[in-house]
């Protein structure tokens, strides 16, 4: 009995995978019973021979699932051979008919009996079928002389070459992905952990900045030390003592150092520590005056101490009124400007430039 | 899709800088302050985006530190938005396969100035070669200085970058600035021979002069000193430490502070100005200026100085027949002379 129901069981597992292949086509009931089937027979293997009588007797108080099962079997029947209809009409082709009769044939041999599996072995040994065909061509063929036989990954020339194609295709991968890295890295250097002496001096040279920046700042609050600039007493002091650092900063240009130091004391603080020597310089303040003119206005501007900076004649030739006059250089600055480029000056600094 | 596109398209995903009016203008100098853009209108790979990233730190405070740029954002995006928010540079990074560029733009109408950049370290390279890399907390809170060396040549070219880099960090009265804010500097170093440009970021740092290591050391860190091997407290005071670590050497980087800076540099007392680099690092190349944001008449090229002359020459004499521009070509050749006829006209 137990075997027998395990081989059906086993056939009807085959034939619904066979249906989801072929059919989409199943009613909704025999799939129910289906299912129902399945737990039943579950139980059954699982029953020790303790509990069997028990499961007998209660069998027998309520329908027994053998009835059921029996019935199901009735119904599925024809809905089978249907289903067998159409997959000879779609999938088998002209083949199929062969297949069947030997299926047949081998049917009535099997271990398939009874006319229970009648339909459904018909269907599932034709799904086997297939399998069976294949299985047997394959067991035709003859076997190579090779050890290993027809496993074909196990074939060393077939893994060889496998492994080079890989191993180009890996190659060629890197040594793309290596030129991609190549080209974004380009220009980036990893510093040494070390100073090379390039950088000492790169780093003497903004000392020497930030401590020209320091002793100016130290020069000028020195002055206005202790005095509150929130305070309108105190704040008319410290604009006189502004002044007169400003002013005393101007006269001190008349020496050597004259633009830069004048440039430094300007409320715009510009560190420029460039090696100039003072002819270089005149001749860079008749180019540049543009620039300068801009920047003193914005000293005009920017601080109150400027204005009277004119009233005391100042020392500092481009304050002077009379400068644009006197200096031959700059007579017809503004025919210069339009022949020479100095147009680059003109995006900075605007209006401002043409207040003189 | 498309009109989800056209819609967006003129939209710069940016935090806002600065509350606009308010901020647009120093209380201390009564000038603009300059603020920036860091972008770069094209997909920069790892290193190149990590350095753009790192320009920004170094523009910071006054610029966008998350600005987000989309593929689809022109120029003109950028610069629409810029007015508003009174954006006054953009620096702009692109990267082809042969070459890496700055370009360093004043808004909204130029010039603008493009820099090749040879070699570049990124913040984070610098931060790995250091055995001990500072970042102090407010480090990035104040604008950097900025140091030109070198560039006071008659050039125009270079005092056109000279200005442009003054201009672009804010400025300094010296009678009311404070000390604590100057934390870092930028070095711009031009080298004649070499035409290159040295772009260099430090930290500044004050140090007490004639102070022992040790108590140096104690004052800044406030961990209790090990005195294990002394004999009595006395000697942790007296006892030098190891050789005052290049102290002897750097007599000029001291400077006399006029007011107390932090808790270890008192005023009226020497400091020893130190510089540590937090970078990024560039060497570039100033190789062409241009007159307007990114477009118009070429002023300076340093690869191509027919294309500078002919300009020129167009502009002088448009009227004037096509013979002497020819001439003007063939004769370009031999620089020195050109450049003379050229201003004598």
């Amino acid at each position: 009995m137990s075997t027998g129901e395990e081989g059906h069981m086993a056939m009807a597992d085959r034939g619904s995978r066979k249906r989801r292949v072929g059919v989409k086509k199943g009613t909704k009931a025999a799939r129910n019973k289906k299912q129902k089937s399945k737990p039943s027979t579950s139980d059954r293997f699982k029953v020790t021979m303790k509990n069997q009588k028990l499961f007998q007797k209660r069998a027998r108080d309520y329908n027994s699932d053998d009835d059921e099962e029996e019935d199901d079997e009735s119904k599925k029947q024809p809905e089978v051979t249907i289903r067998e209809k159409i997959f000879s009409d779609a999938n088998m082709g002209p083949n199929y008919e062969e297949i069947g009769e030997e299926d047949n044939d081998e049917n009535s041999d099997g271990e398939d009996h009874g006319e229970i599996e009648s339909g459904i072995t018909k269907f599932a040994t034709d799904g086997c079928n297939a399998f069976k065909i294949a299985f047997k061509a394959i067991m035709k063929k003859t076997k190579g002389d090779d050890t290993l036989g027809p496993v074909l990954s196990a074939h060393k020339h077939l893994i060889g070459e496998k492994l080079a194609e890989d191993e180009a295709e890996k190659k060629a991968k890197g040594q793309a992905r290596k030129a991609k890295h190549l080209i974004a890295e380009k220009g980036h250097v990893k510093p040494g952990s070390y100073l090379d002496s390039h950088e000492k001096i790169l780093i003497g040279v903004a000392t020497k900045g930030v401590v020209k920046l320091f002793n100016a700042v130290n020069k000028a609050q020195h002055a206005q030390k202790g005095l509150n600039p929130s305070r309108s007493k105190d704040a008319k002091v410290l604009k006189k003592r502004r002044k007169e650092a400003f002013l005393s900063e101007l006269g001190k240009t008349k020496t050597d150092t004259k633009p830069f130091d004048a440039r430094r004391n300007k409320l715009v603080f510009c560190l420029d520590l460039a090696p100039i020597e003072s002819h270089e310089k005149n001749h860079l303040m008749s180019e540049s005056k543009l620039v300068f003119c801009l920047e003193l206005a914005s000293i005009e501007k920017g601080s109150p101490s400027a204005h009277k900076s004119e009233d005391e004649a100042p020392v500092w030739a481009p304050l002077r009124d009379n400068y644009m006059l006197a200096n031959p250089k700059l007579k017809d600055w503004d025919k210069k400007q339009e022949t020479s480029e100095g147009d680059d000056f003109a995006g900075l600094s605007g209006d401002e430039s043409y207040e003189d | 899709m498309g009109r989800f596109k056209n819609n967006k398209k003129s939209r710069v995903i940016g935090k806002p800088i600065a509350k606009k009016n308010q901020e647009d203008v120093s209380h201390v100098t009564g000038d603009k302050i300059p603020k920036s853009f860091v972008f770069s209108r094209m997909k920069l790979a790892g290193p190149v985006k990590q350095l753009q990233m790192d320009l920004r730190k170094l523009m910071l405070p006054y610029t966008a530190l998350s600005l987000k740029e989309k593929k689809r954002n022109t120029l003109r995006d950028f610069l629409n938005v810029s007015g508003p928010m009174g954006v006054t540079h953009f620096l702009m990074l692109s990267k082809t396969a042969s070459s890496l560029s700055l370009r360093v733009a004043r808004t909204p109408q130029g010039p603008t100035l493009t820099f090749k950049i040879h070699q570049y370290s990124l913040a984070s390279d610098i931060a790995q070669s250091q055995l001990r890399p500072r970042c102090p907390q407010d480090l990035f809170k104040s604008p950097p200085l900025i140091v030109l060396s070198g560039f006071g040549s008659q050039e125009l070219h270079l005092k056109l970058a000279t200005i442009m880099f003054q201009n672009i960090f804010p400025a300094i009265d010296i009678n009311t600035v404070k000390l604590s804010t100057c934390q870092r500097l930028v070095l711009l170093n031009y080298n004649k021979d070499t035409k290159l440009i040295d772009f260099r970021h430090y930290s500044i740092r004050l140090q007490p002069v004639g102070v022992s290591r040790r108590i140096r050391k104690f004052v800044q860190n406030h961990q209790v000193p090990d005195l294990r091997n002394l004999q009595d407290v006395s000697d942790f005071v007296t006892k030098a430490g190891y050789g005052s670590e290049s102290e002897g050497d750097e007599e000029a980087a001291t400077v006399t502070l006029s007011s107390d800076l932090g808790r270890v540099n008192k005023g009226a007392t020497k400091s020893a100005v130190k510089l540590q680099e937090i970078g990024p690092r560039m060497t570039m190349q100033l190789v062409k200026v241009e007159e307007g944001l990114c477009t118009g008449g070429i002023i300076f090229s340093e690869y191509d100085v027919d294309g500078k002359k002919e300009k020129l020459k167009k502009k002088q004499d448009e009227e004037e027949e096509e013979d002497s521009e020819e001439e003007g070509e063939e004769g370009s050749e031999e620089d020195g002379e050109d450049m003379d006829e050229d201003f004598e006209d």
